[in-house]
């Protein structure tokens, strides 16, 4: 569904990524995790067209989207709920879930039922209905995260990145979150998944990748990663 | 106190006039962070093309009125694609170069361009521009206003609405919204932001353009029309804050109103100091705007 091939990007003269090969089957879970600075929020970053890769392809559904811009990658089927939420403060949550179907409302992907799909936002994020009329910005942090991932959604993507859903949150908000990952994953949504907690993401995931330096250092099934004595001691310790 | 009341009444139609120009301001610098600084020179060419317009259609024998009606249609299309022009020539290859200040010297330079041609087209004389209401003010309890002082308060006011209810219900409107609140994310959304800039730069020289022709029968029209209105807009707009949509309005009316009395009660000859003492006050203790919000400059 989503094919990464020896991806180079960063930031003017600073390399960040040094050739990643990333694979997410259709209907799986991938997580990608690593130490902060390894590169995982680059790696969304350049899949999404928030940064233009230097080489190395992207092919997203057969279609190459490499050096595409992000409206263009967006309407061809990937969704990116990014890093810090990124929601639109001044407008009510109900329009930041309305701009999250804006090419299917638009004519440029397939209308469906944007109206049904609201309402299962509302089903997946009670507490979502609850505050439709407030502004985004009045939200809480983890009413803020449900509030992207869902808009994220509403485009009925092919494929669906999470940058970091857990952030910042309480430790009940983080558990809430990976229970809608989990919901996500059964209803078989495409996801790649970037997170500090690695154990949590591998639990929810059936593939996993180690990010290290802009370098993929390993990969394999999450449950044999999770196992893995190296993955153990560097990403699995006490800290997470 | 009729005086005064009078004097108030002129300066609450100039100050609409300010508002709906500054009200263009804030639409580009909303979504891009940028600002025509041509947009005085988008009003005397949205005025001069509209006064070419009515004039044509009164020679094929149109009275004033359905002159002016039929003529704005074409002076709106006329503004947005002009507003189009300045964006795609002087503010995107600035934007993507990534320069802070090339902006500012294009929209500049694209004004002047802008004024060299209306004067070789239209001349350098003042022009009369047909009124399409009757020119006898009417009189109420002895305050006279003109009537199209009166359409030149209800256009201002029905254009700022209709803005206002097109970013509220339309999702375009919305994409525009969010493209102002967050670039980046915008696009995420599968929102052409590139597009978005350039319609509200369309949209904001139409803004300019109409108030052209609304001020237009109420004072002349000519190539050097534009110039003293954009700067005095500009005042507004940091009066009253690049991002308050009622800023401008009220800075408008403060502007307008101190003006009229200062001109009468001083000297017409210090009637724009007040105006831009009020501007250098603000700025001083108040940078974002009597109504703007703060910005927090993230680093």
């Amino acid at each position: 569904m989503l094919k990464i091939d020896n991806l180079v990007a960063g930031y003017g003269k600073v390399k960040v990524l040094h050739g990643i090969s990333i694979h997410v089957p259709k209907g799986k879970t991938v997580a990608l995790i690593g130490s902060n600075g390894a590169g995982k929020t680059t790696t969304l970053r350049a899949l999404s067209g928030m940064l233009k890769p230097e080489s190395g392809t992207i092919v997203l559904s057969d279609k190459n989207i490499t050096g595409l811009t992000s409206h263009e990658i967006t309407r061809l089927g990937l969704a990116h709920s990014p890093e810090n939420r990124r929601v639109f403060s001044t407008l009510p949550v109900m329009d930041n879930l309305l701009l999250g179907a804006f090419p299917r409302l638009t004519g440029m992907r397939q209308k469906g039922d944007v109206d049904g799909d609201i309402n299962r936002m509302f089903e997946l994020f009670p507490r979502l209905k609850e505050r439709k009329a407030q502004l985004a910005g009045t939200l809480s942090g983890g009413e803020q995260q449900m509030l992207a991932m869902a808009r994220a959604l509403m485009l009925n993507p092919d494929v669906l990145l999470l940058d970091e859903p857990s952030m910042g949150l309480s430790p009940r908000l983080v558990e809430e979150i990976f229970h809608t990952i989990e919901r996500l994953k059964k209803a078989t949504i495409t996801m790649l998944l970037v997170e500090q907690f690695a154990a949590a993401a591998l639990d929810v995931s059936d593939f996993g990748y180690v990010m290290e330096n802009g370098h993929i250092r390993t990969s394999g099934e999450a449950s044999a990663l999770k196992n893995d004595p190296a993955v153990k001691a560097a990403y699995l310790g006490g800290g997470h | 106190m009729q005086i005064l009341m009078q004097l108030i009444v002129s300066g609450i139609s100039v100050g609409m006039i300010y508002g709906v120009i500054a009200f263009g301001y804030q639409l580009t610098f909303a979504t891009s962070k940028t600002l025509n600084f041509g947009q005085g020179e988008a009003l005397m060419l949205g005025a001069l093309v509209g006064l070419t317009t009515v004039n044509f259609l009164i020679g094929n024998s149109l009275g004033n009125f359905w002159a002016y009606v039929l003529m704005l249609p074409v002076v709106l299309a006329f503004g947005a694609l002009q507003g189009s022009v300045v964006e795609w020539l002087g503010v995107r290859p600035a934007m993507r170069a990534k320069s802070e200040a090339g902006w500012i010297m294009a929209t500049i330079a694209l004004g002047i361009i802008f004024k060299n041609l209306a004067e070789n087209i239209w001349g350098r004389d003042a022009l009369r521009f047909p009124s399409p209401l009757p020119e006898a003010s009417l009189s109420f309890g002895g305050i006279r206003i003109q009537p199209m002082e009166i359409v030149v308060v209800i256009g201002a006011i029905v254009l700022m609405v209709a803005v206002e209810l097109f970013n509220r219900y339309s999702i375009y409107g919305k994409a525009v919204v969010a493209t102002s609140n967050d670039r980046d994310a915008a696009g995420l959304m599968g929102i052409n932001t590139n597009r978005i800039i350039t319609f509200s730069y369309a949209l904001s020289s139409m803004s300019a353009a109409f108030a052209g022709v609304l001020v237009a029968p109420v004072t002349l029209t000519g190539a050097t029309m534009g110039a003293v209105l954009g700067l005095k807009a500009f005042a507004v707009a940091i009066i009253g804050g690049l991002s308050s949509g009622l800023g401008v309005v009220i800075g408008g009316l403060i502007l307008g109103i101190t003006e009229t009395l200062t001109g009468y009660y001083i000297s017409t000859g210090y009637k724009d100091v007040p105006g831009l003492l009020l501007l250098l006050i603000v700025l001083s203790l108040k940078p974002s705007g009597l109504f703007g919000k703060a910005a927090i400059k993230k680093v």
